[in-house]
């Protein structure tokens, strides 16, 4: 189904993928350089949900089996924190990086099928539950040991059809499904709690047959822990994880738009100037 | 009826059999280890409860949840299963239709999703009668759309769609289904069949209008008409060849559907008449852009519609422009156990 073409993954899962990552928040600091690169080319984009889910991408990547464990992102805006990583840790040539989004680049802004690294990415929004749950299911008829990551935006919860899959990946106890997600509080038209009242999510998901788990989603080493605790939960693990589109980037105007956020070339000069410096520091 | 090779077809009252479909699913799956079965709680409604009988390991009852079953039918097809997805027409495409054009169509997996309760045969009311689906679906990219006729057929679908690359929509009648063709029949995907051979009209029928269409040939040739009956169970993609030819050899052009009259077989012979310059006049029978409504029988409801014998040889006698009232079509008796078209 994926043809992203030569040179680069098909999906994380598929055997004789490889990849390491050393130093996690060296990572989830480049993803955030990376992902101002990559928006600066076209004067704005998805960054603000980069800055939020760096430390979740980071730490995925660190916790994942190469070659066996799924990764699935529901939001398909958020591709562009995974294939700065996926650059970053040599999954993918970085040279492609740079035509991200543009016209015959197989790097599309929104996630398509053509999207490599993922199982399962979702467009349209609110899918990618049901898709992870599918996929756990075919893993335990196969008898195939592999656990599948879903990362879920918070505006997601909105859609019926989460709730849906949510039930249904608890009735069935498919244990090996970890959810991550990004409790940003931003969609399109405004923060999340000023549109719908999602929360408390931490309960919906509990009463859903869910090990809930709420926590910083900055603080890597905290995520990570989950992460790899969610492993020995006897029920589907939902990763609560609170975070904000500006963080990590001290230069964003207070007013920006966290969902498409505008970089200008003076503010993404600033920006670049901003993260460069953050992550030699890290490197130090 | 007729006298053309492998495609003899019975004299009504048609004996009728139960759950061909689930028989014939249950049959596949002893062969095919790599075919699953999704319900939507709609599992004896639908048939599967023979396979839920034969193989509860591979049963999956989703719920009523058709969003959420469609996307882990497609994950399931992703992983290299066959997924039959199982509940009535109008909820297998209008509440997921998002998921099945972005989840099944767009990656074009191998889910088959099978939609019970054509058009009016069902006399719930609007939001049991699936009388958009399959225009629906044949606007799908890659869909392959399905509208069987009997229980010969019923019976063979599954075999006959398992290894189609692409998704498919089946759409099947509930209940006791009638055995129109004979037991040497085969559906085959990429023909429609000629039935009868007649220079007046050519008669595409689909689903359970062929029933009345046959009746109506009949009742025409008693008055000196003759009529090209053709059985069209796949609607997309289209016979277009076998559509244009026995169109441009007849004087009228006449669709039958179990459906509205737009964006269905209708839709698609004009398509192809069009395309082909076969300036036949055409005339859609089926659901003229309304809803229907609740009521006690199905019968009551094709008669009411315009989806019975009668409305079919009244569309023929007026389509040739005859001369006088058109025909009584008159009405087959039937026994217990036994269908005949209104």
């Amino acid at each position: 189904v994926n043809s992203p073409g030569d040179g680069f993954a098909v999906r994380l899962s598929d055997p004789g993928t490889h990849w390491q990552v050393a130093d996690p928040d060296r990572l989830a600091r480049a993803i955030r350089l990376r992902a101002v690169q990559m928006v600066a080319a076209h004067g704005y984009g998805y960054l603000g949900q980069a800055l939020s889910c760096a430390e979740l991408v980071a730490a995925l990547l660190a916790v994942a089996r190469p070659g066996a464990d799924r990764l699935v992102c529901s939001p398909g805006h958020y591709v562009i924190a995974f294939y700065a990583a996926a650059a970053e840790v040599g999954l993918i040539p970085e040279h492609l990086l740079g035509d991200y989004g543009q016209d015959g680049s197989p790097l599309e802004a929104i996630g398509t099928e053509r999207s490599p690294l993922f199982d399962y990415v979702g467009g349209s929004l609110g899918q990618g539950l049901s898709a992870a749950a599918g996929f756990a299911l075919s893993d335990r008829l196969r008898g195939r040991d592999a656990r599948t990551f879903v990362l879920i935006s918070d505006g997601e919860l909105e859609e019926g059809q989460v709730w849906e899959a949510a039930m249904f990946a608890a009735h069935h106890r498919l244990t090996s499904l970890t959810v991550l997600v990004d409790a940003n509080n931003s969609q399109v038209d405004g923060p999340v709690d000023t549109i719908t009242t999602i929360e408390p999510m931490a309960s919906k998901w509990e009463s859903f047959g869910w090990a809930p788990t709420e926590l910083d989603g900055h603080d890597l080493p905290a995520v990570t822990a989950a992460l790899v605790a969610a492993r020995q939960a006897s029920r589907p693990a939902a990763l609560i994880c609170r975070t904000s589109t500006r963080h990590g980037l001290d230069c964003l105007p207070p007013d920006a738009d966290g969902h498409f956020i505008k970089l200008p070339p003076g503010l993404a000069a600033a920006a670049i100037a901003e993260l460069t410096a953050r992550l030699e520091r890290a490197s130090d | 009826v007729t006298d053309l090779a492998h495609q003899a077809v019975r004299q009504p009252p048609y004996p009728t059999v139960l759950k061909p479909y689930g028989q014939g699913l249950v049959e596949l799956a002893a062969r095919r280890a790599d075919v699953l079965c999704l319900s939507g709680d709609l599992t004896r409604q639908c048939e599967v409860d023979l396979f839920q009988q034969s193989y509860p390991d591979r049963f999956i009852n989703a719920g009523m949840a058709e969003a959420n079953m469609i996307g882990i039918a497609a994950a399931l097809a992703r992983c290299g299963h066959v997924p039959f997805v199982h509940t009535f027409g109008v909820f297998a495409t209008r509440r997921p239709l998002d998921q099945i054009i972005n989840a099944v169509a767009y990656p074009a997996l191998p889910v088959r999703i099978v939609g019970f309760m054509p058009g009016i045969s069902s006399p719930g009311g609007p939001s049991h009668q699936a009388i958009d689906d399959v225009a629906l679906m044949r606007c799908v990219p890659g869909m392959t759309v399905i509208d069987v006729a009997d229980a010969v057929q019923a019976r063979q679908a599954c075999d006959a769609i398992v290894d189609l690359p692409g998704p498919v929509y089946l759409r099947l009648r509930r209940g006791e289904t009638p055995v129109i063709f004979d037991q040497h029949h085969r559906l085959a995907l990429d023909r429609a069949d000629v039935l009868t051979s007649g220079a007046d009209v050519a008669l595409f029928a689909a689903g359970m209008m062929l029933a009345p269409s046959l009746a109506a040939a009949a009742v025409l040739a008693r008055h000196g008409l003759g009529v090209s009956v053709v059985s069209v169970p796949v609607i997309k993609p289209l016979d277009a060849a076998t559509v244009a030819r026995v169109a441009s050899g007849c004087r009228v052009v006449l669709t039958a559907e179990n459906h509205l009259i737009t964006g269905g077989l209708g839709s698609a012979v004009a398509e192809v008449l069009a395309e082909c310059g076969v300036a036949s006049p055409l005339h859609r029978i089926g659901l003229r852009d309304t809803f229907a409504e609740g009521a006690g029988t199905m019968r009551y409801l094709f008669g009411k519609y315009g989806q019975s014998t009668q409305s079919v040889v009244d569309a023929a006698w007026q389509a040739l422009a005859m001369a006088g009232a058109p025909p009584a079509s008159g009405v087959v008796a039937v026994g217990p156990g036994e269908y005949s078209p209104v």
